[in-house]
């Protein structure tokens, strides 16, 4: 096992583990500020990539088709999610919490259902820009030169929010949400209104995160189902509602993953599912996130 | 008091006329309904009477599945004896399992109990020189005595899920049951009266694993084989359906919720492909209008199906 191949095991961790902070960022927005535990996130991660595929073929033969894509199918995902909120959400947030995640989790059903209906049941496939079909060498580890792309576009997210909570009037509010509903209503910030938008913004990360990952390979039926649970863990290993533990997270579960694989590839799964069982059991509340108020 | 055990012999009746009226493929889902209604009954030990949401409960139905499975395949180890030994296998699984489980309540209780269920899927999944992996188990049928036809084993389900229905409602009504109601309304004053409640708590999440394993045992000789699928939290999520649909705070509700998702899924799938599209819009609507599911609204208007005991929501704290 030569340096350059664990570089290469690495590079590839890093990547999955973007593409779980991307999902689990917006999972971990939701529960923070709305205690939802959204089952129906990774259906609408999945929704997003057929998004992309859909717009991609529409613009095909356009140079920017394939990079526009992946925001449009951001915002289409967004749109769904709105509608889900206004509609369905709205009513469960004093519900108990077992009739919160039933909720989502039908809507995971009806989504995943919605896109076998929409786009069919063969596999998609978006053809790459001449410019990332080969792969790039770092340090001689060959590299899918898209990953590269991938890992920026997972950094350029992080850094966003990361300034979108630090310096603006909308992510104070959204992080004094987090810490106390009551207390922001009754500042007189309208709770619902708040609830709306991050519900929004966090399906809109799911569906650019869909558009990121539809290029990776081809787009199938049944990949949410995978990728819900290991954000989950995502999320728990590094605390709801905060998202440096979800960064951290989702690296740990990406790198974890993807050299587990390398030396013993039936448990890397298994791996994953004690360390975020052993967080659960030292650490409820997840590496950097803070003990739960009830 | 008479009334409290009018509902139940109706309903044993009704099960042992039905399969004798109804075409084959009914019959198959009769067994279907009752194999399911056990599992849904040991999963509501845990949420109905104990407050606590698992997510999880579908690992002790596999392992309970795999275990007589396994024992059938490779050991030729006769079904009667198959099945007190995956109650004990479940058990076991959820006694180093469960241990950690009680530690924790709500969300953490049912994303912990999701995590483990998971753990139990890929190590079967992965396991392919002893669990045969994604492939499953194939070949496992019901003992000689019952032959192949649908109704001998529809008896034999029956009788093992009426028994196993029984000891649960001994449980519920015993003392123990009734602590775990009181841990489920408040937990605090549970253990101010001297009640370890963890420890409680952990008894009743064993009792439930080895019913669940009952129930799976129940379903390789029904099925002829057993998945890796069985244990996924896919599958955790039906006894959840099911229960919500029948109504939790009803002994009965989690098997009435069985036999009304079981038919209504029979009845689907026999002309659209789409049924977790409907299944989820039936749900959905279940839990916005009657969230008490079809007992509990029943519940008001015939006595006969209400229970003795006062059946309120579990308070928060």
């Amino acid at each position: 096992m030569d340096i350059t191949s664990l570089f290469t095991q690495f590079l590839s961790g890093l990547t999955y583990g973007t593409i779980l902070f991307l999902v689990a960022a917006g999972l971990s927005l939701i529960f923070g500020v709305m205690n939802i535990l959204n089952f129906a996130h990774a259906a609408l991660w999945l929704m997003g990539a057929y998004f992309s595929y859909t717009f991609w073929s529409w613009m095909q033969g356009n140079s920017f088709a394939f990079w526009l894509s992946i925001p449009l199918a951001g915002l289409a995902a967004a749109a769904v999610g709105w509608v889900m909120e206004v509609v369905l959400i709205k009513r469960i947030y004093k519900r108990e919490l077992y009739e919160q995640l039933l909720i989502t989790y039908c809507i995971a059903l009806i989504i995943s259902d919605t896109i076998k209906l929409t786009w069919g049941v063969t596999n998609k496939l978006i053809v790459r820009p001449e410019m990332i079909r080969k792969p790039v060498f770092i340090f001689g580890a060959p590299l899918d030169s898209y990953f590269i792309f991938v890992i920026l576009a997972g950094a350029a997210v992080a850094i966003g929010l990361w300034w979108f909570l630090k310096y603006t009037r909308y992510g104070h509010i959204v992080k004094a949400a987090v810490y106390s509903r009551e207390m922001v209503g009754a500042l007189g910030i309208p709770i619902p209104r708040i609830d709306t938008w991050v519900f929004t913004l966090g399906i809109f990360l799911a569906g650019f995160a869909g558009g990121i990952q539809a290029p990776i390979g081809s787009i199938t039926l049944g990949m949410d189902t995978a990728i819900i649970i290991q954000a989950f863990c995502v999320v728990v290993i590094g605390g709801f509602g905060s998202l440096l533990g979800t960064l951290v997270g989702s690296l740990i579960v990406g790198e974890v993953f993807s050299f587990t694989i390398l030396f013993w590839p039936e448990g890397a799964m298994v791996l994953i599912f004690v360390i975020t069982a052993a967080i659960l059991i030292v650490r409820p509340w997840g590496l950097f996130g803070t003990p739960m108020r009830t | 008091m008479k009334n409290k055990y009018l509902f139940p012999l109706i309903l044993f009746l009704l099960a042992v006329v039905l399969p004798f009226i109804v075409p084959e493929f009914w019959v198959h889902v009769l067994t279907e309904i009752l194999i399911m209604g056990l599992f849904a009954a040991s999963f509501n030990m845990i949420f109905g009477y104990m407050g606590q949401l698992t997510f999880g409960h579908a690992a002790y139905y596999g392992v309970g599945a795999y275990t007589t499975g396994l024992l059938m395949v490779k050991a030729n180890v006769p079904l009667l004896l198959c099945l007190p030994l995956s109650m004990l296998s479940a058990g076991l699984c959820a006694a180093v399992l469960g241990y950690f489980c009680v530690k924790l309540r709500g969300i953490y209780f049912a994303i912990l109990t999701m995590a483990f269920g998971q753990l139990v899927y890929y190590i079967i999944f992965q396991w392919y020189s002893f669990t045969g992996g994604d492939n499953g188990l194939q070949g496992i049928v019901p003992p000689d005595f019952l032959g192949r036809a649908a109704n001998p084993y529809y008896f034999f389900t029956l009788i093992v899920v009426a028994i196993g229905m029984i000891a649960l409602w001994i449980i519920s009504a015993s003392p123990f049951g009734y602590t775990m109601r009181a841990i489920r309304d408040n937990a605090e004053r549970t253990e101010f009266i001297g009640i370890n409640v963890q420890r409680y708590m952990h008894l009743n999440f064993i009792i439930a694993a080895m019913f669940a394993g009952l129930a799976g045992a129940l379903w390789g000789p029904f099925n002829r084989s057993v998945a890796p699928d069985l244990c996924s939290w896919q599958h955790s999520g039906m006894p959840v359906f099911m229960t919500v649909m029948g109504g939790p705070f009803n002994f009965l509700g989690p098997l009435i919720g069985s036999a009304i998702y079981t038919m209504l899924m029979a009845f689907v799938t026999s002309f659209t492909e789409y049924w977790p599209m409907v299944s989820g819009i039936v749900i959905i609507l279940v839990v916005l209008i009657m969230p008490g599911g079809l007992l509990g609204l029943l519940g008001d208007k015939l006595p006969f199906l209400r229970q003795n005991e006062h059946s309120t929501k579990e308070t928060n704290g």
